[in-house]
């Protein structure tokens, strides 16, 4: 199975509007249809997290969508990418320090890829999206990397001194006072 | 626009004599923060002259409660929901939490002391 | 009796495009109840319009409620901000308006009827459909600066001029888009796969309709003849630019559709008018007046009527701000409308009532 090179050329995306105004989101609506055409990357709306790679979120998190944020991505598999749509759901954008907003999605998840404007463009949009499948492969080649445990080495004859320990302990309080 | 004054004892009876299913139409429930009272109001306009929008207005205290109209309005609880939550005030039959989250400190449209 | 199942809908769901929570209680698949949780997209807006903002600023403020009937948040916000502070809009001011809003309505239109044919299982038809939406974003990007959130109305007129260039292109690209709607309603009209899946489906009839307090399209669609640009011809002069009531009688998915495909040809009629008689005068009227007293405005959004109510207290704040968004008063009817039906059909029938949950909740 050459699944590296399949999940490269296909990503399937999944969105959310985490309480945005829906400008952001017909964008990205435009973006599968035919003028702007993110199929031709192989991109594929998919509406499941746990078969999707790329994390389209849109809109400042408000506190009853919070936890249904996390909870998409926490159920996405990895490798994953985040992609924030929009000025709101950057930073909070207009609704900043409203009482029902949070302010940018990155207080929740971690984001990879920020994409600005007010509502974004969908060339913005697929821009950000051709660097997220960069950094979806990095991402990918650092799962691949096997991971070694490492066994730290025991001391010989390591009976611990109660007194030195102690004393070492009176030593370094001394030393910070 | 046609400003009606009612109170809460007599809203019912008002709003019942007035409201003709086939001829009016509910808009909105609204109220307004005056500092010490609470002004609601009731928007309905008419289907055959329509630029007329009529308004029933109540001064009430805080802690007054309203009684509920989804009896003759039926879709006026989505309304009632909305504004308890957010002006914190007392109506009768509807429960807290249809907008906000039960953690949030309650009537954020209220005026801050 | 059978055996009662819940099925939940969303709130993160492949046919919607935001978070909306619909609780089906189903029995052998046909939905007997549904709860419904529509505000996830609670932002406070009203709030913040009357502690963080000047009333000058907050027309750009509101048309930040929704993404897709933006022009109509910030017109109507400006129409009420004038009443408070006693001043009257120039007339080319009003027809520029106008003609931002049919446009809005055209796109809006498109993305409901491409919606409802992808939520139906008609990919094809979704695609076709949003290949001839992408005219009226460019015409809106050439009238007023940007593909969605246009920023056009401000209080005492609009930012921006039309030019001549750019109403020949209306025109020019008007011409091409005809015999495309006509094809459009070709499909939705006379395709048998589809009408099986749409005629019948979410119905609601005329006495529910006037019972629940329904507006736009989905009003319309069941034969309740409600629509503000009939009625306010004193503040956006509809009549004479050629506006006319469409209505149909059954009310079920496939009459929705039929009254938004045959709205987008009086929509196309008016920018026709508006651009063949724009009147000539200046584009703001000035005022240093604080906003007073109390005014509301009723303005036809895409989905139907938009209410705000403001009160002023001679200050740069306001004191007060309602918004009423046209979803609002649909959502106990949307609630009703799903009995009887059975539930694979749910996502088209929520799509054809053509939710705007941003606008609902603020």
């Amino acid at each position: 199975m050459k699944l590296a090179v399949y999940r490269k050329k296909s990503p399937w995306i999944l969105h959310y509007n985490a309480g945005g105004c829906n400008g952001c989101d017909i964008e990205i609506l435009a973006c599968l249809g035919p003028k702007y055409d993110i199929e031709r990357f192989g991109m594929i709306n998919s509406g499941n997290p746990k078969q999707s790679d790329i994390l389209l979120v849109t809109g400042p998190v408000t506190k009853r969508s919070r936890e249904r944020l996390v909870e998409v991505y926490a159920q996405m598999p990895e490798p994953k990418v985040v992609v924030s749509c929009g000025a709101c759901a950057c930073t909070g954008g207009v609704f900043r320090g409203m009482y029902n907003c949070e302010g940018g999605i990155d207080q929740y998840i971690p984001v990879d890829v920020y994409v600005c404007g007010c509502g974004s463009r969908p060339e913005q949009i697929i821009d950000g999206v051709i660097k997220a499948l960069d950094i979806l492969e990095r991402k990918t080649l650092e799962l691949e990397v096997s991971v070694r445990l490492k066994k730290v080495p025991v001391e010989e004859n390591g009976q611990v001194n109660r007194r030195e320990v102690a004393a070492k302990i009176i030593h370094t309080q001394h030393t910070y006072e | 626009m046609n400003k009606i004054e009612t109170s809460v004892d007599s809203l019912k009876k008002d709003i019942g004599a007035f409201y003709k299913p086939d001829l009016h139409h509910f808009m909105v429930m609204n109220a307004v923060d005056l500092g010490d009272k609470i002004e609601l109001q009731w928007f309905f306009c008419n289907y055959a002259f329509p630029s007329a929008v009529t308004t029933f207005y109540t001064l009430i205290s805080p802690d007054t409660e309203v009684p509920d109209i989804s009896d003759i309005v039926p879709s006026a609880w989505v309304a009632q929901a909305e504004l308890a939550d957010l002006m914190n005030i007392n109506i009768e039959n509807t429960k807290k939490g249809f907008v906000l989250e039960p953690d949030f400190e309650s009537g954020p449209l209220r005026k801050k002391k | 009796m059978g055996k009662q199942y819940e099925i939940p809908l969303g709130a993160q769901h492949i046919s919607l495009l935001e978070p909306l929570h619909f609780k089906f209680t189903t029995e052998n698949e046909k939905i007997i109840s549904t709860d419904a949780n529509v505000y996830y997209v609670h932002r406070g807006i009203e709030e913040a319009c009357c502690t963080k903002f000047k009333f000058r600023q907050v027309s750009f403020v509101v048309g930040r409620v929704c993404g897709l009937c933006s022009i109509s948040h910030s017109t109507a916000y400006s129409q009420v901000a004038e009443k408070l502070v006693n001043i009257e809009a120039p007339l080319r001011a009003k027809y520029l308006r106008m003609l931002v809003i049919e446009l809005d309505r055209i796109h809006s239109h498109l993305l409901c009827l491409s919606h409802v044919a992808e939520n139906a299982g008609f990919e094809a038809l979704f695609m076709k459909t949003m290949q001839y939406r992408e005219f009226s974003m460019e015409m809106l990007e050439a009238v007023c600066g940007n593909r969605i959130q246009y920023d056009f109305s401000i209080v005492g007129g609009v930012a921006r001029d039309l030019k001549a260039e750019v109403a020949g292109m209306i025109l020019q690209r008007l011409k091409t888009f005809l015999p495309q709607l006509d094809e459009l309603v070709d499909i939705f009209q006379n395709n048998w796969t589809l009408s099986l899946k749409n005629k019948g489906a979410g119905a609601i009839t005329r006495e529910a309709a006037m019972r629940l307090n329904v507006v736009g399209p989905f009003a319309r669609a069941a034969g309740l003849a409600i629509d503000v640009r009939n009625e306010t011809e004193d503040l956006l002069p509809w009549k004479e630019v050629g506006f006319e009531m469409v209505t149909d009688t059954t009310g079920d998915v496939y009459a929705r559709n039929m009254v938004r495909l045959r709205e987008l040809y009086i929509s196309i009629r008016i920018i026709r008018n508006i651009i063949a008689s724009l009147p000539e005068s200046a584009l703001v009227t000035e005022t240093k007046a604080f906003p007073d007293g109390e005014a509301v405005v009723r303005l036809e959004a895409p989905r139907g009527e938009l209410f705000y109510y403001a009160k002023g207290n001679k200050t740069q704040m306001l004191e007060r701000l309602k918004i009423k968004a046209p979803t609002f008063s649909n959502v106990a009817a949307m609630v009703e409308a799903f009995t009887g039906n059975e539930y694979g059909s749910a996502p088209a029938i929520i799509a054809s009532y053509d939710p705007c949950l941003s606008c609902t909740s603020r």
